[in-house]
């Protein structure tokens, strides 16, 4: 009898597992994977994009990772995008709705037509709202989509937990690739246990017909074995951006953040505390309204110190996380070493100035060449100081234009136009515009600054 | 031939040089052979500045008769690549070892196609003469790297020539039949054919005298960088040959402190008329402002837009963008003085600080982490303002071997590092 109730004690495990049918569960969850294409429209091109993407509620919305889509593209040139369901050749068209800072997930949300064939992610999460964290070893599988020419068709993955690490979210990495960058990974049982990131790039050693071998470092861009812990994932769900431009943005402002290594603690008498050595602190920013200094060290924030990370740079990220995760307006008390002192600053943080992707731009198609409006950011890399600031930049150079010739390079600071300062966007575009429309213009010039370098070049139109 | 040029085949030199680097985190030393020309009979050689220059350690001067004599750096001025030398004639004299010398001929007499013969020791081949002629009297040509790494050709056009110049052949005369030197041999076109380049005489005569006189050629600058105003006269409002175009003003210069700016057109300096209609005419310009006393206030006339008005620019010592380098061995750490024009293109506050040119690997710069680029601003909380001071701390580290923090700033980022006995 004694015997016998020992067994069934082992027989249950057993009989539970004999229950998971692994194609089955693979089946069902690949309902929350899909391919998302989007073009980038520029001024010469048209440049598609595919990137994988996870549903993660009934409405259709689907996350996608923040390496998705460049972060230099304004959002109006981000256009057509499209869901396709695996194994889909043909898609539905999809609305774009932002990007979250924190997060740094870009959120689409897929027609209503094709909703009922999605299934949130959110339905394979463990019941009672606590994730599983996966031990050593473990199994765990996921989902692959192929490529667009073979119908984005899903298929199976399966690995074993190597590693678990902060960076600064908790992360688990596979011994092999685990699923595509952006969908998710799965327990024995079925249950979300986090979603693959971009992976990590591997060292080889090329051999040619030097006689010593190249170091290279590859990227698999397809399949990835790094995978961010669902309790990463889970609680975040909900940040949806408000508007496609992701505002409001928390901002510090302070440049160069760099970590404090080990050694450099030890002495300065820190021991084990983490720390950012702050390199600049921006103009008119909030930290410099709270008295924040370049040099400082940062060592704790809100009373809480920085968490031992590594390697070192993370301790970056995670400073910079904490920053996004608030709104601008929250309060933040920023713990530093000045010297050999220990100062707690309060700071309130602000709304981020205009960023590069929300700049105002107009392409000039006979002049050949794109001006963008001269934003915080520009000044910030010119070093420059903010009421110094004049002119536009030049976005993008059409090859072999008029203004290509005449030297004009991305990223150009135009000062003068016809010899004639132009103080903001306004003043550019509409001399620019005039000289565009002016087919009887034979010639113009430009002042333009690049790096400490100021040079006048001549456009000819004819 | 003539006398006169059988007279200058006996005052061509090999040269001999034993310099020291800094780049590897080391002191490295390495050998190299350029030609010479012996001017005077107390034994001045002149020759190039990227022959001999202040890194050599050990300069020998084998005479036409091929006896060899050991010589010493005078001055060097890499701005018109020349280096001047002087022959031991203590053992000159001890061994009785006779050698003629050569004549400077004007070379702003001589025409395109006129004959001339270059000498010199092209790979360390005893002496050799090839002949050309005058591709073009007047080539305007400037490289900011041209003489390892410092920058030359600002300040004078040179003589082109389809004479063979070689490697080796530097720093060897260029000269017309009479044996009148008439240019100093100074580089070629890697990968192009017989397209020699010299320094003239006119220039090398001046820089002569002035090496002789202090060792040092010293220059005012007020960084503004000149343009040819060619075909932009019209857009200017400008009669043709009026004035040169400022093309770009040095921030925190003295021209940028005293409010010029980039498109401006400068008239003229010190109320001389200056044109700079063509690329050729900027060297003068540019040796006009150089050759102000270092200190002085020039009274620039400048157009801008409708107006012109005076200006006044209080010069400065012209400084090389490379700045005075040192190996520190024991931590394989080669560094290099920030210069003030180094600080101000990379947008510096101000001219402290040493930059890293390299690392010996597995030694303990290397261990903290610096690399090549890296500016090290303090070491132990104190600023690095000379070398001297790096210098010190690598002696007090020697002494008594103890962590040592640095501040090194890296691309605007700092960061701080711990070099570790």
């Amino acid at each position: 009898m004694k015997f016998s109730f020992l067994l069934a004690l082992l027989a249950a495990p057993f009989a539970a597992r004999a229950a998971v049918d692994l194609p089955t569960l693979w089946a069902e969850r690949a309902k929350t994977c899909v391919a998302v294409e989007y073009v980038t429209v520029t001024e010469t091109e048209r440049q598609p994009t595919i990137s994988m993407g996870t549903v993660i509620d009934a409405n259709g919305t689907i996350i996608m990772q923040s390496g998705a889509i460049d972060p230099r593209a304004a959002t109006w040139q981000l256009k057509e995008f499209k869901v396709y369901l695996p194994g889909d050749a043909d898609g539905t068209p999809a609305e774009y709705l932002g990007q979250d800072a924190f997060t740094g997930w870009h959120f689409v949300r897929a027609s209503e037509k094709i909703r009922a064939q999605l299934k949130p992610i959110t339905a394979f999460a463990a019941k009672g709202g606590k994730s599983p964290v996966p031990a050593l070893a473990d199994f765990a599988w996921g989902v692959g989509l192929r490529n667009k020419d073979e119908d984005f068709a899903p298929y199976l993955m399966q690995s074993h937990v190597a590693l678990i690490q902060s960076l600064p979210q908790r992360t688990a990495i596979s011994q092999q690739e685990v699923a595509s960058p952006g969908l998710p990974v799965f327990d024995r049982d079925g249950v979300f246990i986090g979603l693959a990131q971009a992976s990590f790039g591997q060292s080889f050693l090329q051999f040619g017909r030097n006689p010593r071998p190249q170091p290279v470092v590859l990227i698999n861009v397809e399949e990835s074995s790094a995978v961010q812990l669902a309790d990463e994932i889970l609680p975040y769900l909900n940040r949806i951006p408000k508007d496609v431009s992701g505002r409001p943005l928390a901002w510090l402002g302070t440049y160069g953040l760099e970590p404090m290594d080990r050694e450099v603690a030890k002495y300065l008498k820190l021991e084990t505390q983490s720390g950012a050595v702050v390199s600049e602190v921006l103009e008119n920013s909030p930290a410099e309204k709270a008295g924040l200094k370049e040099r400082d060290i940062i060592l704790a924030l809100d009373g809480k110190p920085l968490p031992p990370l590594k390697p070192d740079r993370i301790v970056v990220s995670y400073l910079e996380r904490e920053v996004d995760r608030r709104a601008p307006g929250d309060p933040l008390t920023i713990t530093v070493l000045r010297g050999s002192d220990r100062l707690d600053l309060k700071v309130t943080l602000g709304e981020e100035p205009k960023i590069l992707r929300e700049a105002d731009r107009k392409y000039y198609e006979r002049l050949g060449f794109t001006a963008r409006e001269f934003v915080y950011g520009d000044a910030i890399d010119r070093h420059v100081k903010i009421a110094e600031t004049t002119g536009v930049v030049a976005h993008f150079v059409k090859g072999s234009s008029p203004a290509a010739v005449a030297g004009l390079r991305p990223d150009d600071w135009i000062k003068e136009i016809d010899g004639t300062e132009v103080k903001t966007f306004a003043d550019a575009t509409a001399k620019l515009a005039e000289i565009e429309k002016d087919a009887m213009r034979a010639e113009f010039v430009l002042l333009v600054s690049r790096g400490a370098e100021t040079a006048v070049l001549r456009v000819k139109l004819k | 031939m003539n006398r006169g040029f059988n007279q200058l085949l006996d005052a061509v030199v090999r040269i001999d040089v034993r310099e020291v680097a800094f780049e590897a985190g080391s002191k490295r030393y390495s050998a190299s052979i350029g030609s010479g020309v012996i001017l005077t009979a107390d034994g001045l050689v002149l020759t190039n500045a990227h022959v001999a220059s202040n890194r050599a350690i050990e300069l020998n001067v084998t005479l036409a008769n091929q006896e060899r004599v050991s010589a010493k750096l005078v001055g060097w001025d890499h701005w018109t690549d020349l280096a001047l030398l002087r022959i031991d004639m203590a053992d000159v004299k001890k061994r009785s070892l006779k050698f003629a010398h050569a004549d400077f001929g004007d070379s702003k007499k001589l025409f395109p196609g006129e004959v001339v013969f270059a000498v010199g020791t092209p790979y360390g081949l005893s002496r050799t003469v090839t002949r050309g002629i005058i591709s073009n009297n007047n080539q305007y040509l400037e490289d900011l790297q041209g003489v390892n790494g410092y920058e030359t050709g600002l300040f004078n056009t040179w003589l082109q020539t389809d004479a063979a110049i070689n490697p080796g052949n530097s720093g060897g005369p260029l000269v017309t039949e009479d044996g009148k030197v008439i240019g100093i041999s100074t580089r070629g076109f890697n990968g192009a054919n017989n397209l020699g380049f010299a320094i003239p005489s006119a220039t090398a005569q001046r820089v002569v005298e002035g090496l002789v006189h202090d060792g040092v050629i010293t220059r005012s600058f007020i960084g503004v960088v000149l343009g040819a105003l060619q075909d932009l006269e019209s857009f200017y409002s400008l009669a043709l040959n009026t004035g040169v175009l400022i093309h770009s003003v040095e921030p925190g210069s003295p021209a940028a402190t005293a409010g010029l700016r980039a498109s401006d057109i400068l008239l003229a300096v010190n109320g001389a008329k200056v044109v700079g209609r063509f690329p050729e005419e900027i060297p003068d310009i540019q040796n006009l402002i150089a050759s102000q006393p270092v200190g002085a206030t020039l009274k620039l006339t400048v157009k801008r837009g409708a107006d012109t008005r005076d200006y006044s620019v209080v010069t400065e010592k012209l400084e090389s963008r490379v700045g005075e380098e040192w190996a520190l061995e024991k931590w394989g750490l080669s560094v290099r003085k920030v210069s003030r024009t180094y600080a101000r293109e990379k947008q510096l506050d101000d001219a402290n600080g040493v930059v890293v040119i390299g690392v010996q690997p597995g030694f303990p710069a290397d261990v903290a982490g610096l690399s090549r680029g890296d500016i090290i601003m303090k070491i132990n909380e104190q600023p690095v303002g000379s070398l001297d001071v790096i210098k010190a701390a690598q002696s007090a580290f020697d002494a008594k071997p103890a962590p040592t923090l640095f501040e090194v700033q890296r691309s605007r980022r700092v960061s701080l590092v711990i070099l570790k006995p």
